[in-house]
């Protein structure tokens, strides 16, 4: 009777009954649109559908499946969008570090750094294919930059809220600047690091598959819209989108891992929670 | 001592403004003179210098304004019903705790969905909405937009309603005030703030939502479909022009947002 209490009241059980509900809905409406459409699968289909497709052995075009064209061309996207992350994560705790370092550079980024953050870099992905003329490069380029700024401001949020105790602490112990940064500061911004890479990193694999879009040289976005163009099987754009979702929740999921991982707080944390 | 201090002040915020100021003279002046097409190995046609941008917009500001209309509806009305629609979810979830916490993390789920995967089956759903392309595209990426800052308004504006002061609560119980009454006295005040914590994300989600949609609409129209439009003609000033206009736009919401901001709560300060 316990054990059906604790089940009940679970938190795992509250997600699943959500998602059973999204299923349902959606079937609803698969099967609403097969009654009315001449051509369901474009708008909706089943889901069961869609999975028997990801299955299906039939070639679609360069002697390729749906799937294997769907997962070459998702490995050349996300392993841009892994460049540019990672170089845009180096930059914007970089940059953080160094505003937290030197007053003037602080006083000269953080402006921009506002700015940046209001101005549509997603749309400025044409321009910047334009500029470096390389659709590898500028997949990286716009990856790295919308990393950057959310990776930057939380950083130095996670640098400016070390407690005035804690530094009074380190320079009683006649601690120099490379270690109050290490031993304290730094230590005190991973959590605030982490969540910047939260946001970001959805954001990066968004901006990879958009740059895709506008050139026909491979990648998810690529195959995105001729797909949609009834280029090759409307499916491949299902598997897509499924797969684009995925990816992105999975992505930040795997930042929080990272993060009990490095934190030792928040595993305390977690431990005392469970 | 004192005046000491405040001219030291005084002169903190001096170079706070001047900086940044400063600095961004010296990349104007870089781009103009073309050091910056040097440093960065660009030819001026793909990135024209800023006098030159400045008279195509001035050139074309009757084309760019509808342009600029069209994003702006598209942008503002998707942020207020997207706005809207997230207060309701964080209302429903502080109602019923148990379903609709569960509910807001399936909603999170939802934030991390690219928008690229969005646009397209948006697009697709809206195509019997109206027989008229351009209502009909304008409806599919409002529903974009709205989707888009549905998350942040309900996660923020939930820990509103329900991260209340210590034993506020309590006080209202013994007061023997019921559900609705704590509701409207107590929960609703308290959320204010983090209305405007959920916005400051998503205006600019907004206007980067309301771009990357109008790429997958069906409607030519739009400073994000323009801005596209006219790099695959070639037209890289005209491009140009767009990407000034489209950064204003984000700059310009902002600041009202900031602007409402400090009207709305300055006595709570």
């Amino acid at each position: 009777m316990k054990a059906l209490q604790t089940i009940r009241s679970s938190r795992k059980l509250v997600t699943l009954v959500w998602i059973l509900g999204l299923i349902i809905l959606w079937e609803c409406g698969a099967f609403y649109i097969e009654a009315v459409k001449r051509t369901p699968e474009n708008v909706l289909p089943h889901l069961w559908q869609i999975i028997a497709s990801v299955f299906s052995t039939k070639v679609i075009s360069n002697g390729q499946t749906a799937t294997q064209i769907v997962l070459t061309n998702a490995g050349a996207t996300l392993l841009r969008a892994g460049y540019g992350f990672l170089i845009g994560m180096a930059g914007g705790f970089l940059l953080a570090i160094l505003m937290k370092l030197s007053g003037i550079v602080e006083k000269v980024a953080f402006p921009y750094l506002m700015l940046i953050q209001m101005i549509p870099i997603l749309g400025m992905a044409p321009i910047v294919l334009a500029i470096t003329k390389d659709i590898g490069v500028s997949r990286i380029v716009i990856a790295a930059i919308l990393t950057f700024y959310p990776v930057c401001t939380n950083t130095l949020a996670g640098l400016k809220s070390v407690e005035q105790e804690k530094l009074d602490l380190m320079y009683l112990c006649a601690a120099n600047r490379y270690q109050v940064y290490w031993k304290t500061l730094i230590p005190t911004c991973i959590p605030f690091f982490f969540t910047g890479l939260k946001i970001s990193a959805p954001m990066a694999i968004t901006a990879s598959i958009l740059v895709d879009t506008l050139q026909g040289d491979g990648g998810l976005g690529c195959m995105l819209s001729q797909s949609l163009k009834h280029a090759m099987s409307i499916y491949v754009f299902w598997q897509i989108v499924f797969l684009s979702a995925f990816v992105g929740v999975a992505s930040s999921w795997l930042m929080g891992l990272l993060e009990r991982r490095f934190s030792p707080q928040k595993r305390l944390a977690a431990r005392k929670g469970a | 001592m004192k005046r000491n201090g405040s001219s030291s002040r005084f002169r903190q915020s001096i170079t706070t403004v001047l900086y940044p100021l400063f600095f961004g003279i010296l990349i104007l002046v870089l781009w103009q003179t073309q050091a910056l097409h040097a440093m960065l190995n660009i030819d001026p046609f793909v990135l024209p210098l800023p006098s030159r941008i400045n008279s195509i917009i001035g050139e074309s500001l009757p084309k760019i304004m509808t342009n600029v209309w069209a994003t702006l509806i598209v942008a503002v009305a998707g942020l207020l019903l997207g706005s809207l629609f997230g207060y309701l979810i964080a209302i429903v979830a502080t109602v019923f705790p148990k379903w609709g916490a569960g509910g807001l993390s399936i909603v999170t789920a939802f934030n991390a969905i690219p928008i690229v995967a969005l646009a397209p089956v948006i697009t697709n759903w809206t195509k019997d909405v109206s027989s008229d392309a351009n209502i009909r595209s304008m409806v599919a990426k409002i529903i974009v937009v709205l989707l888009m800052c549905t998350a942040s308004m309900s996660l923020n504006a939930y820990r509103g309603l329900t991260e209340l002061r210590p034993f506020s609560q309590d006080l209202l119980e013994s007061y023997a005030a019921g559900k609705f009454t704590i509701f409207r006295k107590l929960r609703l005040p308290n959320s204010v703030p983090y209305i405007f914590t959920a916005l400051r994300v998503s205006v600019p989600l907004s206007v980067i939502s309301a771009l990357v949609s109008e790429y997958f609409a069906e409607y030519v129209i739009g400073v994000g479909r323009q801005i596209r439009e006219n790099i695959v003609l070639g037209q890289y000033p005209t491009a140009w022009a767009y990407i000034t206009v489209a950064c204003l736009i984000g700059i310009v919401m902002y600041a009202v947002l900031i602007v409402c901001e400090s009207i709305l709560l300055r006595h709570r300060k």
